[in-house]
This record gives structure tokens, sequence and C-alpha cells, in this order.
């Protein structure tokens, strides 16, 4: 059981990994990707999510009409999603980065991580695994979204978490970095790192 | 227990939704007061950067605290105004417009079926003689707003800060991101006195013959974001549009002004 929780946890980090593997949640690695702390904050916010959500589905999960059984999810991911974005929007230091993010925050809803674990772990597991599954894909997202922001905002704004690294050598910002469609490269670039290392995701 | 009966359904969906909306209507109202104080900070901090205070994210570094003694300590007047230019009533002096308030005062100025009441816009007066006015219209996927600074002459604009909601990141976006298009505003003037009081319009931006930026009331609109720039256009006349009467009757001097509340309050002070 013990060597069954570890694989659930670290699974999803990487040989299982939602955005690399699963090809989920792509959009908003995307959009929210052009600096390190929004990128930060998104993958907190999911993390958050997924694991409650998880949790608490899965405490329902013997109580849940099987015919209502999507909009039940819905309604209690959009409750998590609604309270992070308010609890973020209350902070002094988080209230400006929620704004940066805008829409994305409220969009964690649409994010397929969320639906697809509880569909497909939490509805049939314990809480306690289920909850640690939710925040392992959480994290596997997040560690993803962290790797494409550092490579954007060094590279796109020359700073790292804000603070100027490559601006201090004359370093001129690229343009193209900032733009979602260089996300997409490096995502693929990512994936193909992954690949190579884990030769059985490879087709024949 | 026979969870797909069809009693049970509809009683486990009720008691699902009612919980739910009972656990956000809690947490709404515990973090109203919170979440305005961070908004009012933030219109401040608007307001601040487009009457050149500083740049927007000094205003973020300095924290809410510190953006509200700024403001108090340069803000000199602050009352409202209806579309004649006359004066309506005074504002506290920490008092601001959040965009809902700004969105009641656009159904007021457009009329139709949300209209409130007559406008009572807001005009806000530093010390350094800045008058700043908010506009507010819509954008391409949600509101836009921002404030415009004018000098004492009440037609040659300091600066200007904007915002919106949901304008699509690196183009209409742009109106909030992108510093080098809100510096376009500056040292430009509006024309008070026709109906198109300032556009943003392709090729808005003519050089003199000596390389120096035009004086006029255009400014260039952002490329690849057409909506948008249509959208804060029309924000931009409707509200100075409004203002029209008050910036004309002010200038130049600002005191000498037309209604008889004006002339009242003048004398009081």
């Amino acid at each position: 059981m013990n060597a069954k929780l570890k694989e659930t946890i670290l699974n999803p980090i990487f040989k299982g990994n939602p955005i690399t593997v699963l090809v989920l949640g792509i959009c908003s690695s995307l959009a929210v990707t052009v600096t390190l702390k929004g990128a930060l904050v998104m993958a907190l916010s999911v993390i958050v999510v997924t694991g409650i959500s998880s949790l608490i589905l899965s405490l329902l999960r013997n109580t849940i009409p099987g015919r209502v059984r999507i909009i039940v999810q819905l309604v209690v991911v959009a409750m998590m999603v609604i309270l992070v974005d308010q609890i973020l929007k209350s902070f002094e230091a988080t209230y400006a980065i929620d704004k940066q993010l805008s829409v994305y925050i409220g969009l964690i809803i649409t994010n397929c991580i969320v639906m697809g674990r509880i569909e497909a772990f939490a509805l049939g597991n314990t809480p306690w695994p289920s909850f640690l599954d939710g925040i392992a894909n959480g994290a596997g997202y997040g560690i993803i979204l962290l790797i494409v922001a550092f490579f954007r905002e060094l590279l796109g704004s020359g700073t790292l978490f804000g603070f100027d690294i490559l601006n201090r050598f004359g370093y001129v910002p690229n343009n193209l970095v900032i733009l979602p469609p260089f996300a997409l490269i490096l995502l693929g670039c990512i994936v193909w790192v992954q690949r190579s290392i884990q030769k059985d995701l490879q087709e024949k | 227990m026979n969870t797909n009966n069809n009693v049970y359904t509809v009683i486990y969906t009720t008691i699902i939704v009612v919980v739910v909306a009972a656990v956000l209507a809690f947490v709404s109202e515990s973090l109203k007061g919170k979440q305005d104080a961070n908004e009012k900070a933030d219109t401040i901090s608007q307001m601040l950067t487009a009457a050149q205070f500083g740049t927007k994210a000094e205003f973020q570094k300095m924290g809410n605290a510190a953006v509200l003694a700024k403001y108090a300590e340069e803000i000199a007047r602050a009352f409202t105004v209806d579309t004649k230019g006359g004066k309506v009533a005074d504002l506290p002096l920490d008092k601001v417009y959040s965009p809902s308030e700004l969105k009641r005062q656009n159904y007021n100025i457009k009329g139709g079926q949300n209209v409130s009441g007559n406008p009572e816009l807001p005009v806000f007066i530093f010390k350094n003689g800045i008058t700043v006015v908010p506009v507010y219209g819509a954008g391409l996927w949600g509101p836009v707003w921002g404030y415009i600074a004018f000098g004492q002459d009440g037609k040659t604009i300091k600066g200007a800060y904007f915002d919106h909601e949901s304008e699509t990141a690196g183009l209409g976006a742009k109106i909030k991101d992108d510093p080098s298009f809100q510096a376009e505003f500056t040292g430009e003037q509006a024309d008070f006195s026709s109906a198109n009081v300032f556009d943003i319009v392709k090729g808005g931006s003519p050089k003199n013959a000596d390389g120096s930026e035009v004086i006029d009331n255009k400014i260039d609109a952002i490329t690849g974001a057409t909506m948008t720039s249509k959208g804060l256009d029309a924000a931009i006349d409707t509200w100075l549009g409004a203002y029209a009467r008050y910036f004309l009757a002010a200038a130049p001097a600002e005191e000498s002004c037309c209604s008889e509340a004006e002339k009242s309050n003048t004398e009081e002070d």
C-alpha cells in the first residue's frame, strides 16, 4: 500500500505528467507563463483546487447519484475555484497577480486536470490517496508551468521573479518569447526531452 | 441505498447547491471589506499614475497604506459635476469612483433603460493643479476604463492610465500594459468644442518637419487591437464629451466657474 501511495504521488510529477504525457491543461500553461510569479500563483491555485476537490468528492463518492455525477463534481470544483479567486483578491500581496491572471484563475474550472483526476481517481479511491493524487497532479502541472515560465521570463523580460538577471548585461528582451506561440514551442521541447528519457512513451 | 432514485437525486443536488451557495455567500461577505480596500488602493494608484506622480509598478511596490497616504498628501479638491458643467456636490477627499460606480455613471451619460439619475461625474484636482477625470466604456470583451490627467489650461493632457477587465493579452491589453501607448497621450490636447473630443485612429501621430510630435487631439491606435482601440476611443469621446462644458467653462482660470453652486463654494473657500 505504501508503494502504491508513493506511486500515486510520484507518477504525475514525471512519468504520467498531466501536461506533457496526458496533454491536459495546455491552454492555461500557454497563457499564464509570461512571468514566474504568475506561474507560481497559478500552480499553487491549481494544487489547492485539485487536492481539495478530489478530497471532497472522494468523501462523497458513495452518495453521489450516478446520473448527476458530473454536475456535482462541477459544483464542487467551481466552489473551490471561486474560493481561491476570492482569497487571492483579498490579500494585498496577491491582488495585483490575481488581476494579472484575470480570467485564468476562473478558468481553472475548465482545466481538464481537475475533472479528469476526479473522474479517473477520486471517485474510485479512498479520501487520503485521492487527496494526494490531486495534490500531485497539481504539482506535476505546476512544475511544467514553472519551467516554461523560467525560460519565458528570462528570455522575454530578462528578469526572474521581477529581479534583473540578463538585463544587467545589456540583454535586449525578445518579444517573441512573451507571445503564447513560444510557450507552445517550449512545451514541445519539454515533451521531446521527456520522451527521449522515457523510451516507453515513444510510439513504434 | 439506491442512489439512482429520482427523489434522492433531486434532494441530493438541492442540498449540495444550497451548501455551496451558503459557503460562497459567507466567504464573499467576510472578505468584501478587504477586497474593496484593495480595489480602492488600486484605483487611487491608477489616478496617481495618470497624474504622473509615479509609475504603476512603483505604487504596487509601495503597498496600499503608502498609496493612500500619498493620495491624501497630493489631492486638493474632489467634486462632482453634471453634463452642463455645473458643480453638483463636494466629494470627501478619500472618496474614489470604483469601476462599478463608473459603470453606473456611464449609463447615466448615455441614457437608455439603465439610467439611475442625472450624471454626477467626478473631478479630482491635485495640489499641483492637475485635474484627473475618469473615462469608462466597452472594449472588445469587457469594460475598459481609465483616468486622464489635464494640465491647468484644461485641455493639455499630462498623462493617462487605462485598465480593462478582459481584453486580449498582448493586443488589446496593451492599453494597460504598454506604457508607450499611455505615453502617447501626454502633450496632446483634447478638443472640447467638437464631438470628437479625442481620437484614437490609425496614423494618428503625424510628425512635424523637425521630427517633433504634432500637438492635436489624435493618437495612434494599437495594431491588431482595432476593436479595443475603437472602444476606448468611444469611451473617451463619451466621457470627455460629458465633461466638455465643465472644461470649457473652467479654462483658463479654473476658479471662475459658471454655476451658482460653484460660485458660492468658491467664496466659502
